[in-house]
């Protein structure tokens, strides 16, 4: 599982033209690091990055906001029409995103809003079902009893929120920001889609059009691919814990 | 709970809002579509049942179920045992478990395109890892990914999708294995019972509800994939007919094409598919998973 990691990385450290000789080798001779200053700076790969970091930010920030406010009112609230959204909320999952994309795409033309950030930033404000579910099942477990007794002191429901339960919340929102980060990271359709200016590319994207850029130099795209993997790979190592904790217990992945 | 309906109503309308602009007028808007004539810039028009004619009698249509479906056939299986596989290993006393658990779990938190792009890179005719390895042991180099056979390109990209999703399955798994209890195993192997038999007869039964919901998670997930293809399968717009997967189809009959009609349809036939092996999985589960 390990040597295409290793295939790449030796590639992209390897002399265009030495890596279409037989043998392989696995450890460059000599070592060139030229292909990265390559893509990152004549393939501007380097804006593509700062572009996908921008957008994987604002994703982070509005999905953990916005599901932890809507889980907290699912959890502690009785109102009207409360099951039919936990009931639509489990539906969306089950829907394809090949169902409602058409559609979606007719929503942020007609506000002319293609070829901008907007298509793939807002939604993010409104919640996910995912993220959702994730925070109530949590929220479900922190007991009531201190929902009443700060009631009792006078405060009201939005300053309990994140005076008492947000910050018992981090866990669950700590696993909710990796599983965000990483999809918003790998994410290819939307992109794809929304974004016709080479200048607004993400790593992915960017990654994609390289083949036809670079005339298949097997060299320079594993270096794109390694520029691709890195930030979503150190995010991973210092957060792998809430991860894997996310998935065992949803059994579902953003 | 609290009866404050006001504060409850006003935490979760954002989500109203997700759910009525985002999934409620798409899904009501598609559904019509697949009855309508439509390239985007002028109004619809309905045109009846002529998408859903168009689609049935379309042999590119077909060729793309038969593709996904063996995609399908060779994934959920394999990419399942692997991950079972897996997580029996990761469940012993290992020197190094955490970093065994890393390297499992690295293909899944690599973007498609990047994890692609190494594989077609291995796949490569001439220079790729695996013919030269092929080579070396005298075997002819052989055309992976640009094959004109159609089940060694999908076969090709199946061994992707399984060396991408076994690390995720694995986890699932793997929190199963964790309730199984250290006293029944002694006893188990107390009474003479050998690692065969332990695995069949105690491990097997207890994660089968997991090793179910891997199946069925991954058999969905093969049907919607669309990234693997799109980077292996080179640019959409020329893939072959005998190559064509339903994902793919669909994005270049609305988005290169413009027919958002018939592509409507398509996404709907498949949903259908999907739904029908969802709920025959669903009736045959109590067959052979174990509830406690």
């Amino acid at each position: 599982m390990l040597i295409p990691f290793l295939y790449m990385l030796s590639t992209s450290l390897t002399a265009p033209g030495s890596e279409l000789t037989l043998p392989p080798k696995l450890v460059p001779d000599p070592v060139v690091w030229n292909n990265y200053r390559q893509v990152w700076v004549e393939v501007n790969f380097l804006q593509y990055t700062m572009n996908s970091t921008f957008i994987t930010m604002m994703d982070l920030i509005g999905m953990v906001a916005s599901c932890a406010i809507v889980a907290y009112g699912l959890a502690f609230f009785e109102f009207r029409g409360r099951n039919l959204i936990f009931l639509a909320m489990l539906g969306t999952m089950m829907l394809p995103s090949q169902i409602t994309m058409i559609p979606t795409y007719f929503i942020w033309k007609s506000v002319g809003a293609l070829d901008t950030y907007y298509p793939l930033i807002l939604r993010s404000f409104l919640g996910g079902a995912f993220g959702i579910f994730l925070l109530h099942q949590f929220f479900k477990t922190l007991p009531k009893e201190l929902y009443d007794a700060a009631w009792v002191d006078g405060a009201n429901p939005w300053k309990i929120f994140y005076a008492i339960y947000l910050p018992l919340a981090k866990p669950a929102l700590s696993a909710l920001a990796v599983f965000t980060f990483i999809s918003a990271w790998n994410n290819t359709l939307e992109p794809l889609i929304y974004l016709q200016d080479k200048h607004m590319f993400t790593l992915p994207l960017g990654l994609l059009f390289l083949k036809n850029e670079v005339q298949n130099r097997m060299t320079l795209i594993m270096a794109g691919a390694v520029t691709t993997i890195i930030p979503v790979l150190f995010v991973f190592l210092f957060a792998q814990k809430y991860f894997v904790q996310g998935i065992a217990s949803t059994g579902l992945k953003g | 709970m609290r009866k404050q309906g006001l504060w409850g109503f006003a935490f979760t309308l954002p989500f109203v809002l997700q759910l009525l602009i985002f999934f409620l007028f798409p899904f009501v808007f598609s559904l019509y579509l697949t009855f309508a004539k439509w390239d985007l810039f002028n109004p619809p028009q309905w045109i009846g049942l002529r998408n859903w004619d168009q689609l049935l009698h379309q042999k590119v249509f077909w060729l793309s179920l038969r593709n996904v479906g063996f995609f399908a056939v060779l994934f959920v299986p394999l990419q399942t045992m692997a991950a079972l596989f897996l997580a029996y290993l990761l469940n012993q006393q290992l020197r190094g478990k955490s970093l065994f658990r890393l390297v499992f779990f690295l293909p899944v938190i690599t973007p498609w395109v990047a994890g692609g792009m190494i594989w077609l890179w291995i796949y490569n005719n001439e220079y790729g890892l695996l013919n030269w390895i092929l080579q070396s042991i005298g075997i002819q180099p052989v055309d992976w990914i640009r094959s004109g056979n159609w089940w060694l390109v999908i076969g090709s990209i199946a061994v992707v999708n399984i060396w991408k999703g076994a690390g995720y399955s694995m986890v699932l798994i793997l929190a199963g294995m964790q309730n199984i209890s250290k006293e029944m195993l002694e006893a188990a192997r107390m009474d003479g019972a050998n690692g065969w038999t332990l695995f069949s007869k105690i491990t097997i039964p207890i994660v089968s509800p997991m090793v179910y919901m891997v199946m069925i998670l991954s058999t969905i997930s093969a049907f919607h994939a669309f990234d693997v293809f799109l980077v292996m399968l080179g640019d959409v717009i020329s893939v072959a007919d005998r190559n064509m997967v339903p994902n793919i189809l669909i994005y270049r009959d609305s988005f290169l094409n413009f027919k958002m009609g018939s592509a409507s349809a398509m996404a709907w036939g498949l949903f259908l598919i999907i739904l029908i092996i969802t709920i025959f999985q669903k009736v045959t589960e109590k067959r052979w998973v174990h509830y406690e």
